[in-house]
């Protein structure tokens, strides 16, 4: 009987314990659904019609971070002088306080290491250059994907999704995807820039003594762009330019990414692993610049220089945009976001007369490097820092933000959402370089060329490897003793592969 | 049995007794100070040269003497020595001579010599990042004031951009900088020189160049070393106008060991080697200052 009475007892209590386990299960569910799906609502922004608005789960008090300090370190860029010039709007919504330090990427590059070095978080939210900050330091990011999946944070508008696709791997990832670091922020590419009033004076006579029209135009081959230069430069007297082309040639990391251009376009790389550009690797493996494509393209770059205006190799982008704006040069390779600088009759006397297209092409096709960066949060952070400095990159990164940057007169860099290109006054802008919304946003000027260069076809990443810094250094280092004449080209190659494997233990 | 106390040496207590005296304590706070901003991070340079901080910059691990091994094998690092020396040698050599010069002229000038010193040490007071900016602004090739005389005279070289022109270019921007130092610190000799020999040189009816040669400059020899020694390590230490005009280009041309270090360091942060390249720099430094003040004292 006692027997039978546990048997009884111990199927209840099984049963019980089962039937609570279901429960258990199904209220964890229950409970866990609605803030998983839970409704969001627009945050307390300015709201554009046709872009996705800034979201948080419904009762999300965007005031629970108020009195947090940020400190935001960024490479001084059209973008962040614009947020700076617009951060009331963040910091009445949410009651943080942000600080942004703005100084050129070299400084910013040894306060960032140091910062991590020290494992201390002096900096929130970090300007993450792919290169220079992101491959060698990943690990000390905060993986974005959770703070994007935590039910109880706001969401990024539009979602990953409505990021440029490349960018956002360039940007964000390092070594694989399981790991968000960063989120797609400035979109600089380097396309070229020329002038239309020397093309048309040029045109009908080149015409007859070439056989090709000199406009630059997106089927132009770096041989007939090396034929324009040569003519301009026989023609400067009466065009009213000194030199065809002007490059950034400085001994300098623009002198990397000017020739990057060229080695790309003629087929080559840097490396035997060609997939390095996307998300990177640790090890890049062993070099390719021994390749008889790779020899030709350093060839070509030498003959070009010697052709171009002498203050090219004294030259980064920024001297380059200054002797373009100054009427110097007829043609150059430079960042799109320069346009502005172009069409500010304050700043440029070729205002009014310069257009874009995409680099020439090579033997294989037209490489135009990005140089883009994104914003990432530094793992050092308190919890609390960590979650007011996602609020900052959210809204830093929306596409309402973005097209404020772009229409800001401090700023003017152009936007890195898909979104923003479909709103009504940036997709006129873009098509009508005279109209009102162009000359608003003078930097759509150089919007057409800059889409066409982001294309898998035409758009360029140079390898993203945590030995980039000195692996720049020597490229850049090697290719302006070639301009100085102390070494041919296939030495050139040569001494950059033996330089670069031998760092690299390949 | 005790072993007897030898005469006059202080027992244990005797010497912390001596040690904690009331001088000693109220010098500790300053050796303290001192200890900590010059003395540990000096001892953690030498630590840092021993470790590897390439793979993990927060957690170095033992290289060893890799780092010293380096800094003998590379050959950049010869390389930059060696621009380093022509940069140095050349500029304190024109700093001198127009330093030295200027104040002569200065001393026997009859007025105005306040003026004068007022403006000429105006360079001084400029930060060596805007003597770099004013260089770059005056020899820039699209809108350089000096660039555009040198175009007008046919010359269409780009200053920075040439080898041959652009180490030449950073010595003249560090001279127009810092001779007026050399000027300020011999002038200040000159007037302190006792006036005696010189006035009895001129009873004697001793020419100006005799003055100098025999009074004057033996006199002033060691003012002068002392301006030399101070220029000698602060052009050592000093990259920024190189920074800002060449960035150490073209071709490596003006790259002064300063700024390899600098690249080490902060661009690439490898600071076990650059650990190593400084303390070689101070190595350096150390053994100039010593051959400066044997100079200075050798001729007593």
């Amino acid at each position: 009987m006692k027997k039978k009475l546990f048997a009884i007892l111990s199927c209840l209590v099984i049963l019980t314990l089962v039937l609570a386990g279901c429960g258990g299960e199904k209220a964890k569910d229950t409970a866990k659904e609605p803030a998983a799906q839970g409704k969001l609502v627009d945050g307390p922004f300015k709201k554009v019609e046709g872009l996705p608005a800034i979201q948080a789960p419904e009762g999300f008090d965007w005031k629970q971070f108020a009195g947090v300090e940020l400190n935001v370190i960024s490479e001084n860029t059209p973008p962040s002088s614009a947020i700076a010039a617009n951060i009331k709007e963040f910091e009445e919504a949410t009651g943080i306080k942000v600080n942004i330090q703005q100084m050129d990427l070299g400084t910013l590059v040894q306060k960032v290491g140091l910062d991590f070095g020290a494992g201390s978080s002096k900096y929130h939210v970090i300007y993450a250059d792919p290169y220079q900050v992101l491959a060698k330091y990943s690990s000390k990011f905060v993986d974005l994907n959770e703070l994007e999946k935590d039910p109880t944070l706001p969401k990024i508008p539009g979602g990953l999704e409505d990021f440029i696709q490349s960018q956002l791997e360039i940007d964000g990832y390092m070594g694989s995807k399981d790991k968000l670091y960063a989120l797609p922020y400035d979109c600089p590419t380097m396309v070229l820039a020329y002038r239309t009033d020397v093309m048309a004076k040029i045109k009908e006579n080149f015409l007859k003594e070439k056989g090709f029209d000199p406009t630059p135009n997106p089927n132009m081959t770096w041989e007939q762009y090396y034929q324009v230069a040569e003519y301009i430069n026989k023609h400067a007297a009466e065009l009213g330019v000194k030199y065809g082309t002007g490059h950034q040639a400085k001994q300098y990391d623009s002198l990397m990414c000017d020739f990057s251009n060229i080695l790309n376009a003629y087929g080559a790389d840097y490396f035997e692993n060609r997939d390095l550009g996307g998300i990177g690797a640790a090890n890049p493996g062993k070099t390719a610049l021994t390749t008889p494509e790779a020899i030709q393209a350093f060839e070509f770059y030498n003959k070009l220089l010697k052709i171009a205006h002498p203050g090219s190799k004294s030259w980064d982008w920024n001297g380059l945009a200054e002797a373009f704006a100054a009427g110097e040069v007829a043609m150059a390779p430079e960042w799109h976001e320069f346009a502005s600088m172009f069409e500010n009759p304050e700043k440029s006397k070729v205002a009014g007369k310069v257009a874009w297209t995409t680099l020439p092409k090579g033997p294989k096709r037209s490489a135009n490097i990005f140089g883009g960066t994104g914003i990432g949060i530094n793992a050092n952070a308190s919890e609390k820092e960590k979650k007011a400095a996602w609020l900052f990159l959210v809204w830093a990164t929306s596409p309402q933000t973005q097209l404020m940057i772009l229409e800001s007169p401090v700023g003017g860099a152009t936007p890195s959402r898909n979104s923003v290109y479909n709103v009504a006054s940036v997709k006129k802008a873009m098509e009508d370089p005279t109209s009102e919304e162009a000359k608003k946003m003078p930097n759509l000027t150089s919007m057409k060329a800059t889409l066409e260069a982001w294309k898998a076809e035409n758009a360029y990443g140079r390898p993203k490897v945590p030995q980039w810094p000195q692996i720049d250094t020597i490229v850049f280092t090697e290719l302006s003793k070639m301009l100085a004449g102390q070494q041919d080209p296939k030495t050139t190659a040569e001494s950059i592969s033996k330089q670069v494997d031998a760092l690299t233990g390949n | 049995m005790p072993q007897p106390q030898p005469k006059g040496a202080p027992s244990a207590g005797g010497r912390l007794a001596r040690f904690f005296t009331t001088e000693n304590m109220m010098l500790a706070p300053a050796m303290l100070v001192l200890a900590s901003v010059s003395i540990f991070p000096f001892l953690y340079l030498i630590y840092a040269s021993l470790m590897d901080f390439s793979l993990a910059i927060d957690n170095p691990t033992f290289a060893g003497f890799r780092n010293w091994l380096r800094l003998v094998k590379d050959p950049l690092i010869f390389q930059s020595w060696k621009v380093t020396i022509v940069y140095a040698v050349t500029g304190l050599g024109l700093e001198l001579i127009l330093g030295v010069g200027i104040a002569l002229l200065l001393y026997a000038a009859p007025w105005g010599r306040n003026l004068f010193v007022t403006l000429w040490m105006l360079p001084i007071f400029v930060a060596p990042v805007v003597a770099g900016l004013l260089g770059w602004f005056l020899l820039n090739s699209s809108y350089g004031l000096y660039a555009w005389v040198l175009q007008q005279f046919g010359v269409h070289t780009d200053i920075f951009g040439t080898v041959a022109t652009a180490l030449p270019a950073v010595i003249l921007i560090d001279v127009w900088e810092w001779t007026p130092l050399i000027t300020l610190i011999v002038l200040s000799g000159l007037q302190s020189l006792p006036t005696e020999p010189l006035e009895a040189a001129e009873v004697d009816g001793a020419t100006y160049w005799q003055k100098l040669r025999y009074i004057i400059l033996p006199l002033s020899f060691r003012i002068i070393v002392v301006a030399l020694l101070i220029r000698s390590m602060d052009i050592m230490r000093f990259i920024d106008t190189i920074f800002i005009t060449t960035a150490g280009g073209p071709a490596d041309s003006t790259k002064i060991i300063g700024l390899r270090l600098f690249d080490v360091a902060f661009r690439f942060m490898d600071i076990g080697f650059a650990a190593a390249i400084g303390l070689s720099m101070l190595v350096v430094t150390i053994f100039l200052g010593k051959a400066f003040i044997r100079v200075m004292y050798g001729r007593e």
